[in-house]
């Protein structure tokens, strides 16, 4: 009988009976029905067994930790207004803004952040971890950690992109639909059909393997950007522009809008990597081009619309100040939902070979290239995954949370 | 009193409910009594939010979402006390001994199953009867409430059938089990007034023939009249006084309830049409129809002059909104014209100028869809005055002060704030501000006062009047309430199945000889009389009250010879 185990059933037996005294029910329930649990578990598994479950414990107890005080500290700096959102937050979705708060700065400052390049080889390949190297080395003896640290600016920066400009398409082709109607909304429906028939990955492979991976090339990425950001103009001249002329000058702006987006666009990632996005948005477009037609459409038969109509107002109006800010909700939600599928597309085209190009750091091709190890035991394959799950999951808590908020009793 | 001490059925004592809303609990009921008897007919009455609906539920020892029933409130239900009572005893209770009809029978039938398989679930469920008998009782009970068909009407879906008689059916069904309480919270509401009556009717034959105890909840003083015993008067959450029916509506005691009764003396002087002038608005022989679907206009014209109220009267699907939707230009009629001031207007609003467009505003029934929920006040009423006058900065801020203030709102109060925010009344005064915003010459209200209490409607109703003075509106009032009509309209059109039955000043058309289905319409308005229906039933007879007298319609009286096509 270590000491360990006598201070492990002491301390869960006094919490149990204190939460009991105090009525305590649920919390009562959970921490005795741990404590027979355990006297099962120290018989079958022993002492390890006990270690690890209170290990998750206490991670637990320290994930709930961070979240409460994130979130105080959150509603400490912002608002009033903003602070009582803030307060209906549960624990996990603190926890999860916690998580991409974290990850944000470790993309933003991954330079910095990271001990090591993300090429950089300074040991022999898969060296254990040591003083130098936080989470040992991969196949050429690279830095671990530093990759990850360098992953999450490329992996999230590119699902990130992909991510809106699928939602910026989808969102204003959806939204066009809805308030037009007839000839248009059917072609946009039967395009978006016609997308969506086809599985995404196969679909992704295709694109990838016709314009993508080594064999990309600058000018090819730069032109086809360009006739993306003209199509997003299309639809955007198709709401806001009135009469012959409205329409001449709104394409000639719109034209060069699409030309200098390009070049910026062009100008941050490489070809291969412009390739993966524009496959990404067109993939997801159809799915928000669905949700937002479905949300916008029950807006446009509200009696506000109607009025607006009947003032005389414009296609361009009524989008943006009418049926908008009424959709905003479900939309931000989808967004975090697709973000998530789009990052795991991401993920899983690196995997395959055919997504971010080495030596480019990413999660889903380090999962990949260190996948031998598994065979031996290791963890380090689980790290980077491990990374990309961590995410999903804080995504996800908070769109939970704003689902929630949306879908709720709110007047 | 003609109810026993020893028949108490329920027995509320101190009834406390409270709501939670910005993260407190709120009372919304503040200790309310109610003992109902035997057989006896309690009108509930109030405004919205008064708790009325609250209090029907709370007799059953429901408290909905959100709300709790305080402490050391009483409900005590034939003996047996229901708020410390299980959940599963106070479910046996419901539906068996206590029996609950909805305001929307349509939405609260379940469209997938037949009427008659609803009606028996109950039954059947509590073992009180096998299915084939549960089938023949339910069909007897549709005869008592006069259904027609009452063989087969049972097997048909709630669809097929008309909002009238679900709203009977529903009543047949919280009958299936022979509940000792029946809770009525609003049946009649959402119902057209020759329906209303068919409904009046079955109920309270049907709570007569079986000496059910119901509580009667509607805000329509004049049906309570009819149906109840005694009347309870609440005002937010607390009781304003209870008296039997008849002492209740002779001698009122509080001020409050005097109030409510006084709202239906409101009228405004008849105006004669300008002589010699054009009509603002004249509708010259529109036919309409929805895409290709039946006509639901047919032949219909009439004018509307300058600083005039014309009222549309008429049951719903008689295609009064669907003139307004002419006229504004939302459906281009099939046949014949609308003239604004002599001139053709173009028949579809797209091609209106934006003049064209200001000069004719809508007002709309339902001020929660009317109002962009999302937006503030102040851009709601500015965009209107934005849109056509060009207003910016300054001059818009006082444009939307002056109109605020023209609807009697404050409005440094009201100029930051979203529509969520403010009551009902509130809201649709927002929705005349707008349109006032555009300074039009005509504007159509459509069924303004119908989702509103009457205490609020009256507020409107006198806005509106006082805008039309000032500023000389022409309104085309749209309604199916015969006493909003009695008080504000100048000229009255009646119409049905989309042709304009009669049409000519208020007061002739409130005189006989009528039109018999304009004398339908009017003799079906109840009265404040708590004998107006018992007389209207000997003097029509029972078969020729609602549907079954429209279709008595002689087609060969004089008066109908003219409209027919």
């Amino acid at each position: 009988m270590s000491f360990f185990v006598v201070g492990y059933y002491a301390l869960l037996l006094v919490t149990s009976c204190l939460a009991a005294y105090f009525n305590q029910r649920q919390a009562f329930l959970v921490l005795f029905s741990l404590t027979l649990v355990s006297f099962v578990l120290g018989i079958v598994g022993g002492v390890p067994a006990l270690r690890a479950v209170a290990t998750c414990a206490g991670l637990l107890l320290f994930a709930g930790m961070i979240a409460y005080a994130f979130r105080e500290f959150l509603i400490y700096l912002s608002s009033d207004d903003m602070g009582k959102e803030l307060r209906t937050a549960p624990l996990t979705a603190a926890f999860g803004m916690f998580v991409i708060f974290t990850y944000a700065i470790m993309g933003i400052f991954a330079p910095w952040i990271a001990p090591h390049g993300e090429a950089e080889v300074i040991s022999s390949a898969f060296a254990p971890a040591d003083e130098n190297m936080l989470l040992g080395a991969d196949q050429l003896g690279r830095d671990m950690f530093s990759r990850i640290v360098f992953g999450a600016r490329n992996t999230v920066a590119l699902a990130l992109v992909g991510t809106t400009l699928a939602f910026i398409l989808g969102a204003m082709a959806g939204l066009l639909a809805a308030t037009k109607g007839g000839f248009f909304d059917g072609v946009m429906g039967r395009t978006a059909d016609v997308i969506m028939s086809i599985p995404s990955l196969i679909f992704a492979l295709l694109m990838l393997s016709i314009f993508g991976g080594s064999l990309a090339a600058p000018s090819t990425s730069f032109w086809l950007l360009t006739g993306f950001f003209c199509v997003v103009g299309l639809l955007f001249l198709a709401a806001a522009a009135e009469g012959a002329m409205g329409w001449l000058i709104g394409a000639a702006i719109a034209v060069g809008v699409a030309v200098g987006l390009a070049l910026f666009g062009t100008s941050i990632f490489n070809a291969s990597e412009v390739i993966l996005i524009l496959v990404v948005a067109i993939i997801y477009s159809p799915r928000v081009y669905r949700l937002t037609r479905a949300v916008a459409g029950n807006v446009v038969v509200m009696d506000y619309i109607e009025a607006a109509k009947l003032r005389g107002e414009g296609n361009w109006y009524l989008i943006r100040r009418e049926i908008l800010p009424n959709s905003t909700a479900p939309l931000i939600a989808e967004f975090g939902l697709e973000f998530c599928f789009v990052f795991l597309l991401i993920a899983g085209l690196s995997f395959l070979g055919l997504g971010i190009q080495p030596p480019t750091a990413d999660w889903g091709s380090m999962v990949r290239e260190n996948a031998t190890l598994i065979s031996f035991g290791d963890i380090t394959p689980l790290i980077p995954a491990g990374a990309i799950a961590l995410l999903t999951v804080a995504v996800n808590f908070v769109v939970d949370w704003m689902l929630h908020r949306s879908s709720g009793l709110k007047e | 009193m003609k109810f026993k001490e020893s028949d108490v059925l329920l027995k509320i004592r101190d009834l406390k409910i409270q709501g939670y809303s910005d993260e407190t609990w709120v009372d919304i009921i503040k200790g309310v009594d109610l003992t109902l008897h035997r057989g006896e007919v309690m009108g509930l009455i109030g405004e919205s939010g008064a708790g009325k609906s609250t209090i029907g539920a709370a007799a059953m020892g429901y408290a909905r979402d959100g709300t709790r029933i305080v402490e050391g409130s009483s409900i005590e239900f034939d003996g047996m006390e229901l708020t410390n009572a299980s959940e599963a005893d106070k479910r046996a209770l419901r539906g068996s001994r206590i029996a609950y009809v909805a305001q929307s029978a349509a939405a609260s039938f379940n469209p997938a199953h037949k009427l008659i398989d609803q009606h028996t679930e109950a039954p059947v469920q509590y073992r009180i009867k096998k299915r084939l008998e549960a089938q023949e009782d339910a069909i007897e009970l549709y005869e008592r409430l006069r259904l027609p068909n009452p063989q087969e009407i049972g097997f048909r879906y709630p669809h097929q059938v008309s909002g009238g008689q679900l709203q009977r059916a529903m009543t047949a069904m919280a009958m299936s089990c022979r509940p000792d309480m029946i809770i009525f919270d609003e049946p009649t509401t959402a119902l057209d007034v020759t329906t209303q009556i068919e409904v009046l009717a079955a109920i309270r034959d049907i709570v007569d023939q079986f000496n059910t105890a119901a509580i009667y909840i509607t805000h329509d003083l004049a049906v309570v009249a009819q149906m109840a015993d005694t009347i309870k008067v609440l005002l937010k959450g607390e009781e304003v006084e209870e008296a039997p029916t008849d002492q209740m509506l002779s001698n009122p005691k509080e001020d409050y309830t005097k109030s409510l009764w006084a709202v239906r003396s409101f009228t405004v002087e008849q105006k004669a049409r300008p002589k010699d002038s054009v009509p603002l608005i004249s509708i010259k022989n529109v036919d309409a129809s929805y895409s290709n679907g039946p006509k639901i206009l047919d032949d219909v014209s009439f004018d509307i002059y300058e600083g005039m109220t014309v009222a549309v009267v008429g049951e719903s699907g008689s295609g009064k909104s669907t003139t307004a939707r002419v006229i504004t230009g939302l459906l281009p009629p099939s046949k014949g014209e609308v003239l604004f001031k002599g001139e053709p207007f173009p028949p579809s609003y797209k091609d209106r100028t934006k003049d064209q467009l200001r000069q004719c505003q809508m007002i709309y029934q339902m001020a929660d869809t009317a109002l962009n929920p999302k937006v503030q006040i102040s851009e709601i009423i500015g965009r209107p005055a934005q849109f056509y006058s060009g207003l910016k900065g300054t001059a818009l801020k006082n444009r939307v002060d002056e109109l605020l203030d023209l609807i009697e709102l404050e409005p440094a109060k009201y100029y930051n704030r979203f529509p969520p925010e403010l009551s009902g009344g509130q809201k649709q005064r927002i929705g005349i501000a707008r349109a006032l915003a555009a300074e039009p010459s005509f504007i159509v209200c459509d069924e303004v006062t119908s989702a509103l209490d009457q205490l609020v409607a009256e507020g409107i109703l006198r806005l509106l009047d006082r805008l039309q003075k000032e500023l000389n509106l022409a309104y085309m009032f749209i309604t199916h309430d015969l006493a909003t009509v009695r008080s504000i309209a100048d000229e009255v059109v009646v119409m049905q199945n989309g042709q304009v039955v009669e049409q000519g000043p208020k007061d002739d058309m409130f005189t006989p000889p009528h039109h018999p289905y304009t004398d339908l319409l009017l003799s079906s308005v109840p009265e404040m009389d708590p004998n107006w229906l018992t007389t209207l039933l000997e003097e029509r007879g029972i078969d020729n009250i609602g549907d079954a007298a429209m279709a008595n319609i002689d087609p060969d009286d004089e008066k109908v010879e003219g409209t027919q096509v």
